[in-house]
Order: structure tokens, then C-alpha cells, then sequence
């Protein structure tokens, strides 16, 4: 009896456990979806950083990949004074903390950045012009950077930020930059709690992705897609497939063409990929119940 | 095991992604009408610049088309995994995007010398097979499921519109075999570079 009883409180204690963890971090959710991106922003260069604050000395945003650069202060010696990232968050100093004399500072927590700014700070843009040239090796159109042009950017200054989402200013967010001025760009062009966020409001606004965002699109093709309709041969006076070319080699593949655009962001550093349980597809069943393997190809992929 | 993993990601917030790859072969004269559904879509796309947007216009336009065709459809494929890491998912396309190029001839056209004995006349494909490959955030259980029946499938090019119209596309590839009219696609060739095709 007294066996049973123990066992009935151990059980309870471990249901309550587990219900108050689960429900912890349900509604932990929203509040934490803006972590995915401090995930998938991997940057080039590692910063090691531990936790804290630090105050900013300069900023330094590229519109090329979207990457800050921030001059820091008061870091640890050994560590580098330069950070790097694509995934920052901004707010503006409150009241509160500039009259306690508070100055821009970076805040490291949990990995996640965010610069807290004055109303008129000035990070420096460097604006890459592009433009679409057709390599002609390749016959492919690629965007190169032409030049570099540097101007300054306030998000909090202007009217437009003020008005828009009142107090919302002081909560650390993701901010995009508005559609690119020489002498100065006031405001921004998207802002949200998730990077994703502040770039479709961007996109909204301008009907066009932002700078960082269009030069991550890549897009590929295959075939004779990119030649224009009337320079292509007419399939009249031809027979192409018939299994043999004029030269008489024999054609094992048919002709076909194929086209696809990717804005996910890429690995920067490639690894070794794990082959997951999640995968799914039609020849699964048909293989040894290796978890690794799956699709119907049977190409085989490590 | 790994789904324990699973929840977890979820539970912390993190972005699901997942990438999936759909081969559908179609059989018969009546095919052939497609190929302008898919070069204009083509077409459409190049011109856009890599805009996510007509992209998946052009695919929706794609699977609608398809589902019109289902008569037709013939065999089937799809594979797929789900990522947490945005950049492993991003490898995973261009993995898909070469693995899926080489399966058809796409360089630069031979011309062979005319028969005199040519007649005036096109040959008709038999076979045509559309290559999609997508890639999403979140989860979608009629993509990511065995679809070789037919009422699955129908489900699952359903979805692909709709995961158009919900903005949650993030890469869009198609690849379509053979590339005009007048290019023919044989069963062999079929069955050489597509071992995976599984009849309907």
C-alpha cells in the first residue's frame, strides 16, 4: 500500500514536471520566433563574443549581403573589437537611459544582437551599385557590383518612424533600410519582430525586395531558356530525336530545359550532411529500412 | 528519437523548412499542349530576375495545368526532407537543381544535317515528365507523404498551389523534358534517367 502511494507521487510529480515545461515553452513561442534567424545567420566570421553589453563606437551596414559591422568597445582582450552579422535587432534608447547617461551599446544575449541607439545615430551604409551584365562565356546574366558608394543611415530619425510604430521604437527589432539616397537616409523601410517580417513590409512598400534580399535570389537555368524565342531554330527542318544527331552519336537524353530561383540563405561554411529520419518520398519502402536513405531515386546520396 | 528532436525545434521557435522534389510522367499524344504552359511559364520566370513571386505564379500555373492533365499521368516520384537549418536547405536546392539538370540534354544543340527524305512535319512526344521541386517553411502532410496514388497526388499539386497564394515558397525549380514540341521523349530514354518513376 505505502509501495503504491510513493509510486503515485512520484508519478504526479513527474506529470506536473513535464506539463509545467511544456507549457513554459508554448508560450515561450512567440516571444522566441525571432530566434530562427540568429540560426540560420551564420556568419562568415566567427564572433566570439561572450554575453554583455558593450558600447558601439561606429556601425557599418553593406546593402551587398546585408551585413553589419560594428566597432566596439570595452572588449575583452584577445577577443576582436570588429563584430559582423547579418541578424540585428535595433532599438532606440529610451528616455530613461539617455538621461542616466546611457551611450549606444551592443547587447549580446543568448547570441541574439541588438544595438541600442540614439534618435540621430548615424550607422554608415555602403551602397553597392549593381548592375546586370551577360557573361559572355556563359551567356548568363549575373549582377556584379559596379561601385561602392557610402552615405549614412538613421533609422529612428524622421517623421515616418516616429509615427508609425510609437513605442514600439524601444523594443529591439529587425529594421530594413529604405530604398537607397545619396546624402542620407532617414527612417526605414520595413521593420518586424522576425527579419522575414521587416522584409515583406519592405517589400510591400517598394513592390521590390531589398538590396541584401535580391542579391542572396539566385537564379539558374539550363537549356535554351535565356535565348530569345526568334533567335532558336525552328523545329521544322529538324528531327532531333530521333536517336541519332547529324553526326550520327547516339543521344541517350532527351532535350529539356529547367529554371529555378532560391532565396534561401546558403551554408557559408559547408558540412557533412546528416542524413535525417525526416525525410520522406515514394521508394522509401523499397529500401532497407535505413533511416538515412529515403526518395524513390536511387542515386545515392551519403 | 528524432522526433523527440523534432519537438523540441519546434518548441523553441525555431523555422521548419522543408525541401521536396515531385517528377510526374505523362504519357499520350494529347501531352504535348503542356510544353507551352511550360515554357511560357519558363519564359515568364527568366524575365522576372529570380522573383519568388512569379515563380510560384508560374508553378501554380504548372500544377493547375497538370491537374487538368490527369488522364495522362502516368508515373510518379517525389522524395524530400525537412531541415531546421536554413543553409542546409539552401545546399539541398542546388543539390536538387544539378542532380535534376543532368537527367536531360541541355547543352548547346548539335545541329544535325537535314535528311532530304525529311518530311514537313513534327514529331509528336509520347512522353513528357515535369520535374518540381519546392521548397517551404513550415509543414505540409499531403507533401511530405508517399504520392504514388493518384488521389494523393492530386492533393499534394493542390497544396503546391496553395502554398503559392501563402506566400510560404522559398525556392521554386522546374524542369520539364523534352523541351519544345518537336523534341521527343522516349520511353527509353525514360526509363534510362528516371529509374526511380514508379507507375500509377
Amino acid at each position: 500500500m505505502n509501495m503504491l502511494r510513493r509510486f503515485f507521487v512520484y508519478v504526479m510529480i513527474f506529470t506536473l514536471a513535464v506539463t509545467t515545461v511544456a507549457c513554459g515553452s508554448s508560450s515561450d513561442q512567440v516571444g522566441s520566433s525571432t530566434n530562427y534567424s540568429a540560426s540560420r545567420t551564420s556568419t562568415a566570421i566567427p564572433n566570439r563574443l561572450s554575453n554583455g553589453q558593450y558600447p558601439v563606437q561606429q556601425a557599418t551596414y553593406n546593402d551587398a549581403d546585408g551585413e553589419y559591422t560594428l566597432m566596439l568597445l570595452n572588449t575583452k582582450p584577445g577577443d576582436s573589437s570588429a563584430y559582423r552579422t547579418t541578424d540585428l535587432q535595433m532599438a532606440q534608447l529610451t528616455d530613461e537611459e539617455i538621461s542616466k547617461g546611457q551611450k549606444n551599446y551592443l547587447k549580446l544575449e543568448n547570441d541574439q544582437a541588438s544595438m541600442h541607439i540614439e534618435k540621430d545615430f548615424k550607422i554608415d551604409y555602403v551602397h553597392n551599385v549593381t548592375e546586370e551584365k551577360s557573361n559572355p562565356q556563359t551567356g548568363q546574366t549575373e549582377r556584379v557590383i559596379v561601385r561602392q558608394e557610402s552615405s549614412f543611415w538613421s533609422p529612428f530619425a524622421g517623421a515616418l518612424a516616429g509615427q508609425a510604430i510609437g513605442s514600439l521604437l524601444f523594443r529591439p527589432q529587425y529594421y530594413v533600410p529604405p530604398i537607397y539616397q545619396s546624402g542620407g537616409i532617414f527612417g526605414f523601410g520595413g521593420y518586424g519582430r522576425t527579419y522575414n517580417q521587416s522584409v515583406n513590409i519592405y517589400q510591400e512598400r517598394y513592390n521590390a525586395p531589398p538590396a541584401a534580399v535580391r542579391n542572396r535570389q539566385t537564379v539558374r537555368s539550363t537549356g535554351n531558356l535565356r535565348t530569345p524565342y526568334t533567335q532558336r531554330p525552328t523545329t521544322s527542318t529538324q528531327r532531333r530525336t530521333t536517336g541519332t544527331t547529324g553526326f550520327g552519336l547516339t543521344r541517350d537524353r532527351s532535350t529539356g530545359s529547367g529554371y529555378g530561383t532560391n532565396t534561401l540563405r546558403r551554408s557559408s561554411s559547408p558540412r557533412y550532411r546528416q542524413p535525417s529520419s525526416n525525410s520522406f518520398g515514394t521508394s522509401s519502402r523499397s529500401r532497407q529500412p535505413s533511416r538515412s536513405s529515403f526518395g524513390s531515386s536511387s542515386r545515392r546520396r551519403r | 528519437m528524432d522526433s523527440l528532436g523534432d519537438r523540441f525545434n519546434q518548441m523553441t521557435g525555431k523555422t521548419r523548412f522543408v525541401v521536396c522534389r515531385l517528377f510526374l510522367h505523362l504519357a499520350g499524344k494529347e501531352v504535348a499542349p503542356l510544353l507551352g504552359v511550360l515554357n511560357s511559364a519558363a519564359r515568364d520566370a527568366i524575365d522576372a530576375d529570380g522573383d519568388i513571386q512569379v515563380f510560384g505564379e508560374g508553378l501554380a500555373e504548372i500544377c493547375q495545368s497538370l491537374l487538368q492533365y490527369d488522364v495522362y499521368w502516368q508515373s510518379v516520384a517525389n522524395e524530400g526532407d525537412v531541415f531546421w537549418d536554413e543553409g542546409e536547405a539552401g545546399d539541398f536546392v542546388e543539390e536538387l537543381f544539378t542532380d535534376s539538370a543532368q537527367r536531360y540534354h541541355s547543352g548547346i544543340e548539335v545541329e544535325g544535317l537535314e535528311d532530304p527524305n525529311d518530311v514537313l512535319s513534327i514529331p509528336i512526344t509520347q512522353n513528357l515528365i515535369v520535374m518540381l521541386t519546392v521548397a517551404y517553411e513550415g509543414d505540409v502532410p499531403a507533401l511530405q507523404t508517399d504520392l504514388s496514388n493518384i488521389s494523393a497526388l492530386k492533393t499534394a499539386l493542390k497544396e503546391l498551389i496553395n502554398l503559392h497564394y501563402q506566400d510560404r515558397l522559398r525556392a521554386v525549380q522546374v524542369h520539364f523534358s523534352p523541351a519544345q514540341l518537336g523534341d521527343e521523349l522516349t520511353s527509353d530514354q525514360l526509363l534510362l534517367h528516371f529509374p526511380e518513376l514508379i507507375p500509377l
